[in-house]
């Protein structure tokens, strides 16, 4: 029973990460139709701005993860938007995605080639001590890990549902054309979701690479998790993707300890199957009209 | 692709202007220029004297006027209160938008009592009210509506004629697009007949309604002394 609240609060803290990955991807899904493949890569890089924030310009560590999130939102958000999301979009949401996949295969190469192919030492965010939970030992990290997303995401959650802003966001992903006769400005409301993805990823990346360290490769498998989690919750739902991330977090981590750890990196795909012919639309999402 | 050469007429104020014509003759195109959604290559549209020629949604609504498409417009999953509220979006500063959100609750009761219910679980009517009511949320001059009737019962198509007529007793013009003309003219002052693009005739809608070229063309014959399709 220790291990088993031990392994849940651990996989807790993991799907959460992976739920800031997928609210984000889902977010920009829903305003822009755009599937960012690069989403993986989205997470790895921040933590490597903090770094070169502390490298290069010698900032204290905090410090450097504000830079690093700004870093973030103006690269990974106001950019990516600008550079090639508003150039490839008209073309169709299939030249989109081929862009960020060669977008994905350049963040990881230029990472690898101008920082280090080497995994980097970040530094920690909390003690590194346990704590004992109904007489299980859970770690600090994880217990912030899992509080931090939350609270990152509950702030999202008002910020969308009670901000005038925030329901102008929802409308223009709900129903543009109609947002448009309101003068609602959608093109902003659009960049405004690139950013907060943007921000989301970076906590998430600062949030995760004390645990993995920081490595090029880290988006490989985080990209793929934030998908997962994005269509077992639901595409279409921000708190679907939440629930993804959560069940996926927990799910590897369960199933990995109890079943067969050589397979780890197989069950999200399982879970993944399961979902797509039983519940084509998600956990809690919805299924979407369309016109033929 | 031009679809409109040598659209051109008036709407008066205070009144009820319905365009009638078949399918493809550029009547929802004509809202669309007029609220700046497509672009006019030429010509000119004034708004009380003053040109807004392919003006933004924003200047527009900010001039008081009002577009409310056809089919459904509401955002599905805000709540009606919030959809409502989204109709005040280009308000001018330091208007009570809460005051005239109450206003409209009080206009439409419907919208108070499922205020806070997801407005896709309102039926088509209901849904089609809710626009309405966004749309004159900030005491809009003119309102463009395309197609007001479809998909309504007959009950509902009153009641949204009732509004029309309601807005335009209170000095409010309305320009409206009805596939049901016959009905459409019965409570308009004036009528359009829109043809390819092209102005073909306008008038008092009561001398439309009884032109028999009108009635063959676009009545389903009714009021014409031939039976439709008659003439070439």
């Amino acid at each position: 029973m220790q291990s088993f609240i031990q392994l849940f609060v651990s996989g807790l803290a993991t799907g959460a990460i992976y739920a800031l990955a997928a609210v984000g991807f889902t977010l920009i899904w829903q305003t822009s139709q755009t599937i960012n493949f690069a989403q993986g890569e989205f997470v790895m890089l921040p933590a490597f701005f903090v770094l070169a924030a502390m490298d290069i310009f010698g900032l204290a560590f905090p410090a450097a993860c504000f830079v690093g999130l700004a870093a973030s939102m103006l690269v990974l958000g106001v950019l990516f938007k600008r550079g090639i999301v508003d150039f490839m979009l008209p073309h169709g949401v299939l030249p989109l995605v081929i862009s960020t996949i060669a977008l994905s295969l350049l963040l990881k190469e230029s990472v690898k080639t101008f920082y280090s192919s080497q995994a980097q030492p970040f530094p920690p965010l909390t003690s590194d001590i346990d704590i004992n939970i109904l007489g299980a030992i859970v770690s600090v990290q994880s217990v912030f890990v899992l509080g931090a997303a939350i609270a990152a995401i509950a702030a999202l959650h008002l910020f969308l549902g009670h901000t005038g802003v925030g329901r102008q966001m929802q409308a223009t992903a709900q129903n543009p054309a109609v947002a448009v006769l309101l003068g609602i400005p959608t093109k902003r409301m659009i960049m405004y979701t690139f950013v907060i993805n943007a921000g989301l990823v970076g906590l998430a990346s600062i949030l995760i690479s004390p645990i993995y360290l920081a490595k090029f490769t880290n988006g490989d498998s985080l990209g793929l998790a934030a998908f997962v989690a994005a269509i077992v919750g639901g595409f279409n739902q921000v708190r679907g993707a939440i629930v993804g991330g959560l069940v996926l977090g927990v799910f590897e981590n369960l199933s990995a300890a109890y079943l067969s750890s050589s397979y780890r990196g197989a069950f999200p795909m399982i879970l993944l199957v399961l979902v797509i012919l039983f519940r084509p639309q998600g956990l809690l999402g919805r299924v979407e009209e369309r016109t033929v | 692709m031009t679809i409109l050469n040598g659209a051109s007429f008036c709407v008066r104020r205070a009144a009820i202007t319905t365009i009638i014509g078949p399918n493809g003759a550029g009547k929802s195109t004509v809202f669309k220029t007029i609220f700046g959604l497509l672009r006019a290559r030429t010509g000119q549209i004034r708004f009380d004297g003053n040109d807004i020629t392919n003006a933004g949604p924003r200047r527009l609504l900010e001039a008081g006027i009002c577009y409310v498409p056809q089919g459904r417009n509401i955002f599905p999953e805000l709540s009606v209160r919030h959809n409502l509220e989204l109709g005040a979006v280009a308000a001018k500063r330091g208007l009570d938008v809460a005051a005239r959100i109450e206003a409209a609750m009080d206009r439409f009761p419907m919208l108070r009592r499922k205020s806070n219910n997801q407005a896709s679980t309102l039926s088509g009517g209901e849904q089609k009210l809710l626009e309405i009511a966004r749309g004159l949320l900030l005491d809009p001059k003119l309102v463009l509506i395309d197609e007001p009737s479809i998909g309504l019962s007959p009950l509902m198509v009153r009641e949204t004629f009732d509004i029309l007529q309601d807005l335009r007793a209170r000095g409010v013009s309305v320009l409206m697009v009805e596939q049901n003309a016959k009905s459409a003219l019965g409570i308009s002052d004036d009528g359009i007949v829109l043809e390819l693009g092209r102005t073909r005739m306008t008038g008092a809608a009561a001398a439309l309604l009884n032109d028999p070229k009108v009635g063959q063309l676009f009545l389903g014959g009714a009021s014409g002394a031939e039976p439709a399709g008659a003439t070439p």
